[in-house]
């Protein structure tokens, strides 16, 4: 069961709260969190596996995963600091299977909200509803994790299968359309006949899910498999083409244009291409006025809407200076708006930023570095997704492996 | 970690009762094996975090010895689902629902035999229909009769205008007595009790704040921008309740303006143990009482813990943006704390709103304008599952129970705010103009008093 060990320090908050630390976190970008019984837990994404950290609210319900998690070490280290017993101590934990199935469902989560989809980077977004299946399998299969308090958002099979159920036939289509042997078609089974279980748990019904029961309930067709190309199956925007946008006006001087910054924090996912490059600005020169336009790459699946929705945040010299509405055209989001700049300035430092009024949650500093980190991250996923697998690896039924919607992602890589 | 061992060398036969990894399901140890083979109140030494090996090794004996009956209750309990599905029920969880029964039905008739389908599907019908006819469809028919609302409303009327109504007195003395309360409550060691709890039911505090309520007191929390209400009606006064024909989740009133409708409606939308409820007519007959009662609530442990609540509420910060002040308890700061928790949760799911007001303000402005006024919503919710109590009657005996409601409403507010989140970001993602944002907070609600 064990398959290697490392060290963590268990430690005793003022608040009573104990925690179990693991690797240093960077950004919000880069942890991935679940919220268990009685805790919180955190990986940093861009590490390799690890023990999670948790910060443990309430031992007593913990202690229902603490030792599945982490070994019995752990568990009794964590009781001894809830008891007071000890305040700051090393233990060994083991790497389990509950630990692997943890981290990758708080991955999938992870995966579901910050994956960084661009048109301009090659990256590829990932089928919302695939993913969202394939969470609901791996929260069934880490129901040790959550109790019957509802405060665990996370604890979430009902919503996750109302939300993504139309995903439900395309998967029994591209599993049937599977060879048996290879482990994408193992993967698809657990998580369709995982699916189904759950189902059962959380008042869920419908079509689909009949279809999918009927379905489990017969033996596999035994025709030769047609191929299925998978990324068919889960189309939903086709035709995305970068159409540079109508330029928005006509004369002025150009007097500067640079690039803006594009802090992945300040607006939700499905919004903006992700790629560094993505917030562009030009500043003219109409006779005495000073205006600038700010052009942002659309995300792939961007909503198009008819008013603007997102702002960009227009800094002159330092100076927080004013914000411009921005509306989509095309595959970009757009606007204009006067820059008060004196006549004179003819190299004004111009800082752009994009935010979603009302979400942003406030600039912070740079995340440059880790934003690259996290491209090279999922380009690594996506390398690996795109290759078959030798048939009986076990690298499905642990943490690691490719989510369905990766590989379907990857198999589309072409078109990009 | 026992009970784990034990259970998978029983074999793969639990398989309907085992999670995916062959451990007992949580529902499975709480349901069946601590509540019925375990029983920690017969063995005490069971009921502790860690074991000792002897009673370790009894504890695993115990459930070695239930094997059979366990192997059985597995095979009713996948007989109960197969059975359920193909009546078409959906309600409720089929493990909450069945699991008990189950082994019930295991003891009585070991494994599932000839005339097991019958006997399965009469249980599972029972379970779907012990409600007792404790419906919204049986309320909407009985108050739907022209005399019996007129009836009502005469009987309200007398009600409310024979409200005692003595001047409010001064509430100084039972706000400070509830944050002495309050500070026992929330600290690290878990609840404490407070004897001052019971002082504050004896000398009859929740009434007065619902005294004071009615006189339009101000000034009650110590802070002048906030009424004695929070929120509990929409008006100054908490109005007289009508009787009501329907009701709409969708937009139910603020609490004390509810009519006696929407009232029960919330009750009885609960599913779970509504064979414990009071029949429709006794159920009616003594919410015109209750209503015209001070707080809307008949007994005085639950209007003390409507007092407890205001004054958790009007502290708490959910946005993380206050200093702390003086008067913040223990409570405060443990409710407090889990909402930075859950601000540092959001940020790493991308499901931020700004702390600040937006000078755009936004869809999601609205959210977080609810946050700065935490104590509706708190509001809202407690009443409601005192509410839920006070029809059940269900005292809140001591401080430590009165804090597990309290706590627990702190919680729900705080998923009511993710699940609005999360569904007004995606309404945004989802479709192109800015449309309102869905009140998740309410439809949540007519799942109160089943918590309750």
């Amino acid at each position: 069961m064990t398959r290697a060990s490392v060290e963590v320090q268990v430690t005793r908050g003022d608040d009573g709260t104990v925690r179990v630390a693991g690797p240093g976190i960077g950004p919000d970008f880069t942890r991935a969190v679940l919220d268990v019984a009685g805790a919180v837990l955190t990986w940093p994404v861009l590490e390799d596996p690890v023990p999670p950290s948790a910060e443990i609210h309430d031992v007593a319900r913990a202690q229902q995963w603490l030792w599945a998690v982490y070994g019995e070490g752990v568990a009794v280290a964590v009781q001894a600091c809830a008891t007071g017993e000890l305040s700051d101590v090393r233990v060994p934990a083991d790497m389990t299977p509950l630990a692997g199935g943890a981290a990758r469902l708080g991955f999938g989560h992870w995966a579901a909200r910050w994956w960084p989809a661009s048109y301009l980077d090659g990256i590829p977004a990932l089928q919302p509803d695939v993913l969202g299946l394939e969470l609901v399998a791996l929260t069934h299969e880490c129901q040790q994790l959550f109790d019957d308090e509802r405060d665990q958002p996370d604890d979430c099979v009902g919503e996750l299968i109302g939300d993504h159920q139309v995903a439900l036939d395309p998967l029994l289509q591209w599993w049937h359309a599977t060879p048996p042997s290879t482990d994408t078609a193992r993967r698809l089974e657990r998580v369709l006949r995982a699916v189904d279980d759950a189902a059962d748990s959380t008042e869920s019904d419908g079509e689909a899910l009949r279809r999918l029961r009927w379905s489990l309930a017969q033996p596999r067709p035994d025709s030769a498999p047609v191929a299925v190309d998978p990324v068919a199956l889960f189309v939903r925007h086709d035709d995305y083409a970068l159409a540079a946008g109508e330029p928005l006006v006509a004369g002025g001087r150009v007097i500067a244009r640079g690039a803006g910054t594009n802090d992945w924090r300040r607006y939700p996912p499905g919004f903006v291409d992700a790629a560094e490059t993505a917030v562009s600005w030009t500043a003219r020169a109409l006779g005495a006025r000073r205006q600038i336009e700010v052009e942002v790459v659309a995300h792939i699946a961007a909503p198009t809407t008819s008013g603007p929705l997102l702002v960009a945040e227009v800094g002159v010299d330092g100076v927080r200076a004013s914000r411009v509405p921005l509306a989509r055209r095309d595959d970009v989001w757009s606007g204009r708006g006067d820059l008060d700049l004196s006549a004179g300035e003819t190299r004004p430092r111009i800082e752009i930023g994009v935010l979603l009024p009302g979400f942003d949650p406030g600039p912070e500093p740079e995340g440059g570095a880790d934003r690259d980190a996290i491209r090279a991250l999922v380009r690594r996923r996506l390398a690996t997704a795109a290759q078959p697998i030798a048939s009986n690896t076990a690298a499905y039924e642990g943490s690691s492996g490719p989510f369905l919607a990766e590989i379907a992602a990857a198999t589309a890589d072409e078109d990009y | 970690m026992v009970i784990d061992g034990a259970w998978r060398a029983l074999g793969p036969d639990l398989e309907s009762l085992s999670g995916p990894g062959g451990a007992p399901l949580t529902r499975t140890v709480k349901l069946i094996v601590l509540p019925l083979i375990v029983r920690p109140a017969l063995h005490p030494d069971f009921a502790v975090d860690f074991l000792a090996p002897e009673p370790a090794a009894r504890l695993d004996a115990l459930i070695r010895e239930s094997g059979a009956r366990l192997v059985a209750t597995a095979q009713w309990f996948t007989l109960l689902k197969r059975t359920r599905r193909a009546l078409g029920v959906v309600a409720g969880h089929p493990q909450d629902l069945y699991f008990q029964r189950c082994f019930e039905l295991a003891a009585e008739h070991g494994e599932p035999a000839a005339g097991a389908g019958a006997l399965a599907r009469a249980v599972v019908e029972e379970v779907a229909d012990a409600d007792g006819g404790r419906t919204v469809d049986a309320l909407k028919r009985y108050l739907a009769d022209a005399a019996q609302q007129a009836r009502l409303e005469g009987e309200l009327a007398v009600a409310w205008e024979g409200r005692l109504s003595v001047p409010a007195a001064d509430t100084a003395a039972a706000v400070a007595l509830a944050g002495e309360v309050l500070e026992a409550c929330g600290g690290a060691e878990g609840p404490r009790n407070s004897p001052s709890y019971m002082s504050m039911v004896e000398a009859g505090h929740g009434e007065l704040l619902g005294r004071a309520l009615w006189a339009h007191a101000s000034g009650v929390w110590g802070r002048g921008d906030l009424p004695a209400h929070l929120g509990l009606t929409k008006r100054q006064l908490p109005p007289r309740p009508e009787v009501g024909r329907g009701a709409s989740t969708a937009t139910l009133p603020a609490p004390l303006d509810r009519t006696l409708f929407e009232r029960l409606f919330v009750v009885l939308q609960s599913s779970a143990r509504r064979e414990e409820l009071p029949t429709v007519p006794e159920l009616v007959g003594r919410e015109v009482g209750r209503s015209c009662a001070p707080l809307g609530l008949y007994d005085e442990s639950l209007r003390v813990a409507v007092l407890l609540g205001g004054q958790l509420a009007v502290g708490l910060d959910p946005l993380g943006i206050e200093e702390p002040a003086p008067w913040h308890t223990a409570a405060h700061r443990a409710v407090n704390s889990r909402w930075r928790r859950e601000a540092s949760v959001l940020r790493a799911r991308r499901m931020t709103v700004s702390p600040r007001p937006d000078p755009d303000g936004g869809v999601l402005d609205a959210l977080a304008q609810d946050l700065r006024t935490p104590w509706t919503a708190y509001m809202r919710r407690l009443w409601v599952r005192l509410h839920g109590r006070d029809v059940r009657d269900a005292p809140l005996v001591d401080a430590a129970s009165a804090w597990a409601v309290l706590d627990g409403v702190a919680r729900s507010v705080m998923m009511d705010h993710r699940a609005r989140v999360r569904s007004a970001l995606r309404t945004l993602s989802a479709s192109a103009a800015p449309t309102a944002v869905p009140e998740a907070a309410v439809v949540a609600e007519a799942a109160e008093s089943r918590s309750a």
